[in-house]
């Protein structure tokens, strides 16, 4: 049993490395403010239980890789109670690379679905 | 490892699982923990922190798995995101004309440019704001103007970095030292002062006064020669009409036979050749001194993991 969950969990780990940056620009293209890290984290935690992101802590370093290629914009703000936080925005530029994405994802879905059928 | 009962010792752990990978990746790793764990704490008022870490080893990861994500999330996107260094050439030939082609050559060239600005800016800010401190210092705002210079100087550190890592290709932190907003202010101001890096990135800003001259002058004096080696051809061909070495009266003769050979196609064609070795030479010399400043900047603007 625990061989099979072995390949599972790799599996499950190489899907999320190329899908995290999607869902990381959809979310934040779906919301009307911006977000910052823990609630994007809380957000996925609800939605996906788990399933794609795996642990919060690789959610950090892709927005910050997506800011540097400036997809998203990102500013910090004091809070009132908790700690300062970092913001993130999707760009103009964002919401085309999205886009984008959306069509390579749709055509990778519906290739991997007709294999899986046969 | 024990599990972690405080926050600090979270980030203790995480540092120490880190141990031994980029500095500058670290400074960002625990940033991005620090951030989400007071976050954490911030919406759950009523656990206690040891609950509280038990909780996120299961979401943000233990510290040992943290430490794993970052190692190989950098990986990738140092893969993904750089321009791919150029293969590395095994002839020597191929190797000494390499330099031509390496982005990171005329990185560090505008970099050594640019440098006399930032040198003079750096240099005058922290002169002025040392000096305007010790003036104030027997007056009331004394105190508050010396912290704010103080917090300038940590702000310009990380301009500086993102400069660096750009023209030079250094990694260096995009985030700041995180500073807990929940600390009374005058912990904060403390661990300001005794944090040594805020005194070398000081030490920095003066060195680059010196620095910034010589490196800004090595370089136009360099590639004005050069560039002006290399033009010879051209000058000869425009007004070989004006040239004469006929005119060449009462010197020894060997400085008259030097004169006209150099003005001959055969000399000059050797001027030429001179100046594109000269280019090459100068164009290594630029990337080693990049290479060398990337680790004076990383060694003097980022907070070393020991601490």
């Amino acid at each position: 049993m625990s061989d099979t969950e072995a390949h599972l969990k790799k599996f499950e780990k190489e899907l999320a490395a190329g899908t995290v940056s999607l869902v990381l620009l959809a979310v934040l293209a779906a919301a009307r403010e911006p977000l910052y890290g823990y609630q994007i984290a809380k957000r996925l935690e609800r939605d996906a239980g788990g399933v794609l992101v795996g642990k919060q802590s690789a959610l950090y370093p892709v927005l910050r890789n997506l800011s540097a290629a400036e997809l998203l914009d990102t500013f910090v703000e004091p809070s009132e109670a908790g700690p300062p936080r970092r913001y993130y925005r999707i760009t103009p530029l964002g919401r085309k690379v999205l886009r984008e994405w959306t069509g390579a994802w749709n055509s990778t879905r519906r290739f991997v679905d007709s294999i899986l059928k046969e | 490892m024990t599990t972690p009962q405080t926050i600090e010792q979270y980030l203790a752990q995480l540092r120490t699982a880190l141990a031994g990978a980029d500095r500058a990746m670290i400074q960002d790793a625990l940033y991005d923990a620090e951030e989400h764990l007071r976050s954490e704490l911030a919406e759950n008022p009523g656990m206690s922190e040891a609950e509280l870490l038990a909780k996120i080893a299961t979401s943000y990861g233990a510290p040992e798995e943290v430490a794993e994500i970052y190692r190989t999330t950098e990986k990738t996107v140092a893969r993904a995101l750089r321009t791919p260094p150029p293969r590395p050439r095994r002839s020597g030939f191929g190797r000494f004309f390499g330099v031509i082609a390496d982005p990171h050559t005329y990185g560090a060239m505008f970099y050594m440019l640019l440098a006399l600005a930032t040198g003079i800016f750096y240099f005058t800010w922290a002169v002025t704001g040392l000096s305007m401190s010790a003036g104030f210092a027997l007056l009331i705002f004394g105190a508050p103007f010396f912290l704010l210079f103080m917090a300038s100087v940590r702000g310009l550190s990380l301009i500086e970095s993102r400069m660096v890592e750009s023209m030079l290709g250094v990694r260096m932190p995009r985030r700041p030292p995180y500073t807990g907003r929940e600390r009374p202010w005058l912990q904060r101001i403390a661990a300001m002062l005794t944090d040594a890096r805020t005194w070398a990135t000081l030490l920095y800003m003066l060195l680059m006064l010196p620095l910034g001259i010589f490196y800004f002058t090595l370089v136009v004096a360099l590639m004005s020669i050069s560039l002006a080696l290399i033009a010879t051809p051209l000058l000869k061909a425009v007004y070989s009409s004006y040239v004469d070495s006929s005119t060449c009266v009462g010197a020894p003769p060997w400085v008259c036979d030097f004169a006209a050979w150099s003005i001959s196609w055969f000399g000059v064609a050797i001027w030429c050749l001179l100046g594109i070795l000269l280019m090459l030479v100068t164009l290594h010399l630029v990337r080693g001194i990049g290479r060398l400043h990337g680790a004076l900047a990383k060694h003097l603007l980022v907070k070393s993991a020991r601490v």
